[in-house]
């Protein structure tokens, strides 16, 4: 289609040249018999031509190179692509056999691809089509490999690992946003060796080395502090302390304790109430319950049980 | 329409759980005995105001209303401090000195009734937003303490010492500490002023010997206003007199002579690690190296019984990197929280409608609203609106209508 | 006005007279060169109970379909809302400090009650005591009616000589009097003094019909009299 455009064009071209009127000259031509034959005829003067057109210089007529065909014409149905367009390359309308068009025309259908710049200057995919592809990571650069196919993610199960209470604190405190408590796993990634199969290594060896460094128990640790704790051990924090210091005073200082086991049955969900508080935080809810419980161990009267 | 004024009374009464609709009636009566009683005390039987002007008789009946506290009551407890500065203002152009009985205090007043005394002071802390209320509250509670024969111990604003202090010296008797020696001399004009009446009553004597110095000291035995004379007199030695004063009640109270009531406005001070407190170096001081600090301290620790002790917590009373919320073990910090916990928390609320409503009746009885549009349901819509339910806001947005 | 006159005469190519200025804005909905608005806008109509008031009369076709002008920042649909108190408030803001202005009179008004309050509650006589009015809003309005001159005087030069000829003037021109010389009185004052105290003081004290702005007011009224033999020099 493409090709009939362009030669219908170059006839186009031929017919201007046809019409240009053919004026020929006796001062550029002095011995042409034409002239003589004139003169010979008329018998008049010469009209002077001051206005002598020059001649245009003989050109050369333009010869059409034979061209082959397009490829395309000649390609099997069934031929394998790859073999065909195996890397990346611009586009060639002749090796690929699909009518693409890009681009803009005022009033005619967009270009085809016979000589179309636009076509040439966009990237292309044809040599990634589905049976050539079988990695996860490809794009157009000329490495068919991405860079980021290197990156190695490894997914743990904390739950799976043997740790006991202070490892997994510590475990924990060394991964820190790496570890979802939602799901309970562990994620390593990897991604500063340049080969996957290194990065896979280095994974392998983080994680040994956070399991057993987990186990290691430094000799600072005994100095951890209530504030240091992640999350508020009633047991060993001053609220039980002064809980039980208050059950068991009594203004008459040699009066009988009350035994630590009573008062502790008691309090399972007061410690709750106050465990609720200091971990999820001081809302009207949480100190509502608090309220509650508190009422509860001061054996407050409720106000609606009066009424 | 007495029917439905009657239906109104029976659906709230058994929204309230009171048994007694007859009480009720007899309280609130309508048409005929209205009459009657309008007639004989015209002023005091209304939807807003009760009679009742003894707080030991509240209940939930009265809850929503506005009472009178006698002027001789009020000169007693509040002739130092104790009421919003506002509200004593609005409270001289009422001529009379009224609060809503509110479900806070009566709450409070419940807890004061049925506690057992013969356990650990119990704390309660109130808490909410500011102006809701809290200080309005204690001042009702502290009506309460005096009518039912509490020894008072009633600091008025404890960022006052924080942030205004008159005079900071430092400590003779201990090293590192400071002394507010005229603010304490104050606070013991204060305490002598609640409490002397009861003193005089009731013979609570000093239980030791202290020396003051090498001349004076104070003898065991003496009787206890002394002891607070003595800090009065010698504004040197005020500083030590509370402490002092503090423990010996304490100890009075333990030992069952007393019945000691300790009200504290803007407790969260003590625990804000930063105050306008200097020393001569300027060098600020934390409020635990205040000598103060320690009386009030000590009175609210749980270690002595028949008494209790009731604290506010505001988020105006510290400074501003602890003011994101109201909520007491927020405002109280750790150190707050461990030397009070267990306590018991007290909401103050906004108003709810009917205490919107009953306010806005006592403003306009009391000619405080009155612009023609302030008595429509519109401009009470628009009001209710404007002030978001908070009762200072409210008072403010009604000043100038 | 002449001039005018003829200007929009040839403007508009009507024979229209005014003799008031206001009229004429009225009737050819005279706007800004310069308006964000074209001619065809409306002034909002921002007051409910006139809204339903233009809703019931039929007035509101006349309007339904007009583009309206956006409301100015102090137009509320309030029901407190006091054109008066608003127009006063803006001649005591200055440097456009709207919020300061109108705290400043909330707080001359609550003054106001509280002095009222006070008298009313101190007044025994019961019959006296419903005279005190105690409405600082009502109080205003009478200040401001008591404070309204009803002539002023011009200078004009006539022979060479200026004469201070007693003209009589607009209602509009004798309020901002009014109000300019009751915060001119309240500004007038010892620097201890706040502003919203002494303004309600001369509030009161004009709505009882005395005070330094009555007083004022009337001096200009006696030296109008005093010049009445000028008066003619008004057209002569």
């Amino acid at each position: 289609m493409s090709a009939i455009a362009i030669s219908s064009k170059y006839v186009g071209g031929r017919r201007d040249v046809k019409n240009i009127p053919a004026v020929i000259h006796p001062s550029v031509h002095p011995f042409s018999s034409d002239m003589f034959n004139s003169m010979s005829d008329t018998e008049e003067f010469r009209v002077l031509d001051l206005k002598q057109k020059k001649q245009t210089p003989f050109r050369r007529k333009f010869k059409k190179q034979d061209v082959m065909p397009p490829r395309t014409t000649m390609m099997p149905v069934d031929q394998d692509w790859g073999n065909v367009w195996p890397g990346p390359r611009t586009f060639h309308p002749a090796v690929v056999p699909l009518p693409v068009r890009q681009g803009y025309n005022e009033k005619d259908a967009p270009p085809g691809k016979f000589g179309n710049a636009e076509l040439m200057k966009i990237p292309n995919f044809l040599h990634l089509t589905p049976p050539v592809v079988t990695s996860d990571y490809c794009h157009s650069s000329p490495d068919i490999r991405n860079p980021l196919a290197r990156i190695v993610t490894i997914k743990v199960k904390l739950g799976r690992l043997p740790l006991n209470k202070h490892a997994r604190d510590k475990i924990l405190r060394l991964v820190g946003e790496r570890y979802n408590p939602e799901n309970d796993v562990l994620t390593i990634m990897t991604d500063r060796c340049p080969l996957r199969q290194q990065n896979l290594d280095y994974a392998h060896y983080l994680l040994t080395a956070l399991f057993h460094e987990s186990w290691k128990i430094e000799p600072w640790e005994s100095e951890k502090s209530e504030a240091d704790m992640e999350y508020y051990d009633w047991e060993a924090s001053a609220s039980r302390k002064s809980v039980m210091r208050l059950l068991s005073w009594s203004p008459d200082q040699d009066a009988v304790q009350i035994s630590a086991d009573f008062i502790l049955s008691d309090l399972t969900e007061y410690k709750e109430a106050i465990s609720k508080i200091m971990n999820e935080g001081e809302e009207e809810y949480t100190l509502n319950r608090y309220k509650e419980e508190v009422k509860k161990l001061l054996s407050l009267q409720d106000v609606s049980s009066t009424e | 329409m007495v029917y439905n004024f009657f239906k109104n009374l029976t659906s709230e009464a058994t929204l309230r759980g009171i048994s007694s609709v007859l009480h009720k009636q007899r309280l609130f009566c309508t048409a005929a005995q209205a009459s009657q009683i309008l007639a004989t005390n015209e002023k005091h039987i209304t939807s807003f105001r009760t009679a009742e002007s003894n707080p030991l008789k509240h209940n939930f009946d009265h809850a929503y209303r506005f009472y009178t506290i006698p002027v001789e009551v009020k000169n007693q407890l509040f002739q130092h401090g104790g009421l919003p500065k506002y509200f004593n203002e609005q409270a001289k152009a009422f001529m009379e000195t009224c609060v809503m009985v509110r479900d806070p205090a009566l709450e409070i007043l419940h807890y004061l009734k049925t506690a057992d005394y013969s356990r650990p002071a119990i704390r309660y802390v109130i808490y909410g937003e500011s102006g809701c209320g809290k200080s309005i509250t204690l001042a009702h509670i502290l009506h309460y303490g005096l009518t039912a024969g509490f020894l008072l111990i009633h600091v008025p604003w404890v960022p006052n010492w924080m942030r205004v202090c008159k005079e900071v010296s430092n400590s003779a008797t201990r090293e590192g500490y400071v002394d507010l020696n005229l603010d304490a001399a104050e606070w013991l004009i204060h305490f002598k002023n609640q409490n002397a009446a009861l003193l005089n009553n009731i013979d609570l004597r000093v239980s030791k010997e202290y020396a003051w110095s090498k001349r004076e000291k104070t003898e065991e035995g003496v009787p206890l206003l002394e002891l607070v004379e003595h800090g009065i007199n010698r504004v040197k030695y005020a500083s030590e007199c509370v402490v002092a004063l503090v423990k010996e009640i304490k100890l009075h109270s333990t030992q069952g002579r007393c019945k000691t009531l300790v009200v504290i406005d803007g407790f969260n001070a003590f625990f804000h690690p930063r105050t306008r407190v200097v020393t001569a170096e300027k060098i600020q001081v934390p409020p635990s190296k205040i000598t103060l600090t320690e009386a009030f301290i000590e009175i609210t620790k749980y270690d002595w019984c028949n008494g209790a002790v009731i604290l506010t917590v505001d988020k105006t009373g510290v400074a501003d990197d602890r003011r994101e919320s109201f909520l007491p073990i927020y405002q109280l910090g750790k150190e707050g929280f461990e030397h009070l916990d267990p306590f018991v928390p007290i909401s103050v609320r906004e108003y709810s409608e009917k205490e919107l409503e009953s306010c806005l009746d006592y403003y306009v009885d009391r000619r405080w609203l009155q612009n023609e549009k302030s008595f429509t349901e519109e401009g009470r819509k628009e009001l209710k609106y404007l002030c978001g339910m908070n009762p200072r806001r409210l008072m403010h947005v009604c000043a100038p209508l | 006005m002449a001039p005018l006159n003829m200007v929009f005469g040839s403007v508009l190519r009507k024979n229209i007279i005014f003799n008031n200025a206001e009229v004429l804005y009225k009737r050819v909905n005279l706007v800004n060169a310069y308006s964000m608005y074209g001619p065809q806008f409306v002034e909002p109509v921002y007051k409910k109970d006139k809204q339903e008031s233009m809703y019931e009369s039929g007035e509101i076709e006349n309007i339904l379909h007009v583009p309206v002008k956006a409301a100015r920042v102090d137009a509320t649909c309030s029901v407190f809302h006091d054109e008066l108190v608003r127009k006063f408030t803006n001649l005591v803001m200055r440097d456009g400090r709207k919020i300061l202005a109108r705290e400043l009179i909330e707080e001359a008004f609550e003054k106001i009650k509280r002095i009222q309050l006070q008298r009313y509650h101190s007044t025994e006589d019961p019959e006296k005591k419903t005279s005190v009015l105690t409405d600082p809003l009502k109080i205003f309005h009478a200040a401001l009616a008591n404070s309204k001159p009803v002539l002023q005087l011009t200078p004009i030069k006539r022979g060479g000589v200026t004469y201070q000829v007693p003209v009589p003037i607009t209602d509009k021109r004798s309020q901002f009097l009014a109000m300019k010389w009751i915060i001119l009185a309240a500004k007038d004052k010892d620097p201890k003094v706040h502003f919203p105290e002494k303004l309600a003081w001369e509030l009161v004290d004009a709505a009882g019909n005395q005070g330094k702005v009555v007083k004022k007011k009337q001096d200009l009224h006696r030296q109008c009299e005093a010049n009445r033999a000028y008066a003619h020099y008004r057209w002569s």
